[in-house]
């Protein structure tokens, strides 16, 4: 039998230590090795679909952003010229600050939205199913039908909003939803976080369905109010699915282009142009490989030191 | 996966599995381009009516037929425009292209001049010795270093579609010149719900288009024919763009939210009789043609009016173009060449409904065209039309410049960030020039 | 939701009853708006008064879906694809989170990391060198080219997600299992993994509906209408700038109706085993 649990986490208390669990201890130092190899063992088919299907086309965009290479054409090597030549470009630091603007708020709202509907599906209701199903709705369509739909909403002339908006007596003139550079982020946002909450409100809400009620029950009648408790005992217990979520959504949001090129394609005159879409316009639209994966690559610094920052705590073995 | 004592034995064939798994694809890439087991492969992009797309399905297999191919060894393939770059990318970066393909415009001069493309004057010049021949302005589109790499397929105008019912509602004619376009769309429109003139001025090609026909009629232009010379910063083209910003700004005759319309944009206004006039190749017409005989009756295809340099009419071209990467080359003329059969080719054009204009100057005589009278400029303005890079010719820097929207970037520079027109072109002028210069290193 | 004195109880309930309502219009007007186009016909779409239900409601667009199209081939293949994808995907990403979350080896948090950063690199980026490899493979116009190409998404993130689930289940339980004599493998199969059951349901309606709305890989590995999935097949109502929006707004709808129902089907049986599990432990 291996056991790698941890006694002394288990049972501080050196006097309550039962002797099945001593008997294990002794065996501590050679579980550990045992237990590594388990790991491996474990992590082996993840980490060959990873290394196989991922990994070298991740270093081939590396190397790519090193190389003057057009589609269909031999790569040139040129060091650092892509990036250069992006520094250089005024529109790269506006891109800079709308993919951060973009990338928070969208991961904002959709976090306090999604904790919000999770808390609310978890309580008792009839058709709590029905309700949790819909909300799901947006995830079920494909986010080019979503993105496109939504383009329809806000169109200037024959879109939904602006008629509803005209017809209900709230508007008299049409409002361009997607041309007015002071609506337009907003509304790539709207459409982002519109698709994007049901993966928030489901994991949490999972999270929610695996802690104890006993425990709520117990802070109850100890006299903890509402608040208390979900400070208490909620939120630490979903800590990690918080952050696992969040630090998921903020790349999954920061390298989606659907969105926006479905929607804006950057405009009105780069105001919601983002590192992805721009890496899709050089790569594809220009057909300059080389210069599409270093427009990428550029962004990736701050999503590196955010993995980092998020996973420290919850890769931490020590704590629960 | 069951028990967790691994030997070193197990740990060291796990170890150099992970070695395989991770190092495997860079051999195998290197090593092989794909073997294929098609003899004949076509791409297919839609051609606007179910009936054209089965009628060129059937001609691609009889052709095959007479080639002594069987049917496993043709492979028709639907792709839609939505992600044709993409798929097309990554087929000649993994070696295998499609073996014919259509081809927009400057694409042709792109795989070109890489060398991707199969010579196909002699096709060509076969084409130009039917009666009548071909439009010459279909041969520029296809023309790389003096040989053509592709088969044009069709030559497209961009007419003015006009709701010629309004105008005899307001007893107008239809325009002669800008000034009076201007005029007439103050007269007729009544927005919110009509608007003069659809003009596109999103992040989108149609844009380029829209935007560079309107600067022809001011004598401005792009490039020199020497596709060198870059010529965005003239006065000439300052004075396209004030029209332009008077008639968004001032005149109000462009709705607010032309800024944010893709390719689609002016077809919905058009549509939803919520634009007057738009500049737009027949898709609107034939789309009508099929699913609103009501408004295709009030619509009228027109030429653009005429600026102070006179009137330049815009054409696009589609040709077939095959790849080199094909160990069957003559299956992949000999498939072109049987789509350009004046027979075979004539079914097609018409039953597009109107969305493809045939090359062959020929076809024009027949009672399809004859008898619309909304088609009665279209010889002349195909004869005289010129493509979106005038004054030079499609080349892969002018298709860098449409695809990554440098000129309406400098539209929207004027309409939304209020930049003064000079200020606007000079930056224009800098990032194509730097495009032609980058484009004639390579 | 914690038991509180009744007025607050009442407060609390109508607040979250209030927002909830609000939630639904906002997430359900969009597809309603879709449905609503799939059977309406083409001049009422276009028209400029966006009605909200059809003057007059046609199946036309659908007829032209079936008819035109071979729409139930792409079901058939968009299933056969998600299904493996998924399954595929839960049992590497278990196996992988459970070693993540409790057992400690050199390297843990590399491969942990080494998960997440795989999602740097966006699919826009990696579907020509990935494609480079599948054509090498002859795995292109192949299901399982296909569903490969999925796990390398899918399996990165069920790992991680059933790591932070995995880890919020009580050590006591799987510490008695242990106790009682039974390997890691065990106690994973019979303690943690019934106590993750919403967990596992939420990674795998996840995996699901990626790989089923998946378009660009789709669009990319796949020539052959036998393999096309329903996505590649609804982006062909687009030719260049001409909507065909009935007939696409028909297939979007039927196409989110599967991911939707199963989602509604398997949350009674995941509530049912959670409370069986908590009897239970």
């Amino acid at each position: 039998m291996t056991s790698g649990l941890d006694p002394a986490v288990l049972y501080p208390d050196e006097r309550a230590v039962p002797t099945p669990v001593l008997r294990a201890r002794r065996r501590l130092s050679l579980t550990r090795r045992h237990e590594a190899r388990l790991a491996y063992a474990l992590l082996l088919p993840a980490l060959l679909v990873i290394l196989g299907l991922v990994a070298y086309p991740f270093v081939s965009a590396v190397y790519l952003s090193l190389q003057n290479k057009p589609v269909g054409a031999p790569g040139r090597f040129v060091g650092l010229a892509n990036y250069a030549e992006l520094f250089r470009d005024e529109v790269f630091f506006q891109t800079v600050r709308n993919t951060i603007v973009y990338t928070a708020v969208g991961v904002s709202l959709k976090f306090v939205l999604g904790l919000t509907m999770a808390l609310i599906l978890d309580q008792e209701r009839r058709f709590n199913n029905v309700f949790r199903m819909l909300l799901f709705v947006p995830w079920a369509v494909p986010v080019v039908i979503a993105a496109l739909n939504w383009r329809w909403i806000f169109d200037d002339l024959s879109g939904f909003l602006n008629n509803f908006l005209i017809t209900v007596g709230l508007t008299r003139d049409i409002i361009s939803w997607l041309a007015d550079p002071r609506l337009a982020m907003g509304c790539v946002i709207a459409v982002v976080v519109w698709q994007g909450t049901p993966f928030y409100t489901m994991t949490f809400l999972a999270g929610l369905q695996a802690i104890p009620r006993e425990l709520y029950e117990a802070a109850e009648i100890d006299g903890a109010s509402v608040v208390r408790q979900f400070v208490h005992i909620t939120v630490p217990r979903l800590r990690t699915i918080f952050l696992t979520t969040v630090m998921l959504s903020t790349i999954w949001t920061a390298t989606n282009l659907q969105f926006v090129l479905i929607l804006t394609r950057g405009g009105p005159a780069n105001r919601t142009e983002i590192f992805p879409h721009l890496a899709y316009v050089t790569a594809l639209g220009a057909r300059r490989l080389g210069m599409g994966a270093a427009v990428s690559l550029a962004f990736f610094p701050l999503l590196v030191i955010l993995i980092i920052l998020l996973t420290r705590r919850m890769l931490s073995q020590t704590d629960d | 996966m069951t028990k967790a004592n691994m030997t070193r034995r197990q740990a060291l064939k796990t170890a150099v599995a992970v070695g395989l798994a991770t190092t495997g694809p860079w051999w195998l890439v290197r090593g092989s381009h794909g073997a294929r087991a098609k003899k004949l492969v076509f791409w297919q992009l839609p051609n606007f009516t179910p009936l054209a797309d089965q009628l060129q399905k059937e001609q691609v297999y009889e052709f095959a037929k007479s080639a002594g191919l069987k049917e496993s060894e043709v492979e028709y393939a639907t792709v839609s425009n939505e992600g044709f770059a993409e798929k097309l990318a990554a087929a000649l970066e993994a070696g295998n292209p499609p073996d014919v393909a259509r081809l927009y415009e400057s694409n042709v001069q792109f795989y070109a001049a890489q060398g991707h493309l199969l010579d196909v004057t002699d096709l060509v010049d076969k084409m130009r010795r039917e009666p009548k021949g071909i439009f010459d302005s279909s041969l520029t589109a296809v023309r790389y270093s003096g040989r053509a790499y592709g088969v044009p397929l069709a030559v497209n105008p961009w007419p003015v579609h006009a709701r010629v019912d309004l105008l005899e509602q307001h007893k107008l004619d239809y325009p002669k010149t800008w000034d009076e376009f201007i005029e007439t769309c103050m007269k007729i429109q009544s927005p919110p719900r009509l608007f003069g003139f659809g003009m596109c001025l999103g992040l989108v090609e149609d844009t380029t288009d829209n935007v560079m026909n309107l600067l022809w009629c001011y004598g401005g232009k792009m490039v020199e024919a020497d596709n060198k010379t870059v010529v965005m910063n003239s006065p000439e083209n300052a004075a396209g763009v004030k029209v332009i910003e008077a008639m968004f700004r001032t005149r109000k005759i462009i709705p607010q939210g032309a800024i944010g319309w893709d390719n689609s944009g002016n077809n919905k206004a058009y549509q939803s009789r919520q634009a007057a006039f738009v500049m737009n190749p027949t898709s609107i017409y034939a789309y009508l043609n099929q699913s609103d005989q009501d408004l295709q009756k009030r619509t009228g295809l027109f030429p653009v009016p005429a600026g102070p340099k006179g009137t330049v009419n815009l054409i696009d071209t589609w040709a077939f173009g095959a790849f080199k990467q094909n160990p069957y080359p003559e299956l992949a003329r000999g498939l072109i060449s049987y789509f350009m059969q004046p027979a075979n080719y004539d079914k097609i054009i018409q039953s597009t409904g109107g969305r493809w204009v045939p090359v062959y100057k020929r076809l024009f005589d027949s009672p399809f065209w004859k008898s619309k009278p909304e088609f009665k400029h279209f010889v002349s303005m195909a004869e005289t039309g010129v493509p979106v890079s005038y004054a030079g010719s499609p080349t892969p820097a002018a298709g860098e410049v449409l695809n990554t929207h440098i000129i309406p970037k400098m539209i929207q520079r004027v309409l939304v960030d209020n930049w003064e027109p000079p200020r606007a072109l000079e930056e224009c002028h800098r990032r194509i020039d730097e495009v032609y210069a980058r484009n004639r290193k390579v | 939701m914690p038991r509180t004195t009744s007025g607050t109880r009442l407060l609390f309930r109508w607040i979250g009853n209030g927002l909830l309502l609000v939630m639904l219009v906002w997430t359900l007007v969009p597809f309603y708006w879709m449905m609503a186009t799939s059977l309406k016909a083409d001049q009422e779409i276009y028209g400029f008064e966006a009605t909200l239900v059809p003057h007059h409601p046609t199946l036309a667009a659908y007829v032209r879906l079936f008819q035109q199209t071979p729409f139930m081939k792409y079901v058939r293949n968009s299933t056969i694809i998600a299904v493996s994808t998924t399954a595929v995907s839960l049992v590497f990403g278990c196996l992988g989170a459970y070693a993540l979350a409790r057992l400690r080896f050199r390297g843990r948090r590399l491969i942990a990391r080494g998960l997440v950063f795989t999602y740097l690199v966006p699919p826009s980026l990696l579907f020509i060198p990935l494609f480079a490899m599948m054509s090498a493979l002859s795995l292109v116009d192949t299901h399982q080219g296909l569903i490969l190409a999925y796990l390398g998404f899918t399996v990165p993130f069920c790992t991680w997600l059933l790591m932070g689930y995995f880890r919020s289940v009580p050590l006591e339980l799987e510490e008695a299992a242990l106790v009682d004599g039974c390997t890691r493998l065990g106690a994973l199969i019979r303690v943690v993994l019934p106590m993750s059951l919403p967990a596992l349901a939420v990674v795998a309606f996840f995996s699901f509906t990626q790989a089923w709305n998946e378009f660009l890989y789709a669009n990319v590995f796949v020539n052959s209408v036998e393999v096309r999935t329903i996505t590649t097949g609804l982006t062909l109502f687009i030719v260049e700038d001409v909507f065909f929006w009935g007939p696409m707004m028909g297939a979007a709808f039927l196409s989110a109706l599967p991911p939707l129902v199963v989602y509604l089907v398997f949350q009674r049986w995941v509530v049912k085993g959670l409370t069986l599990g908590a009897v239970k432990g």
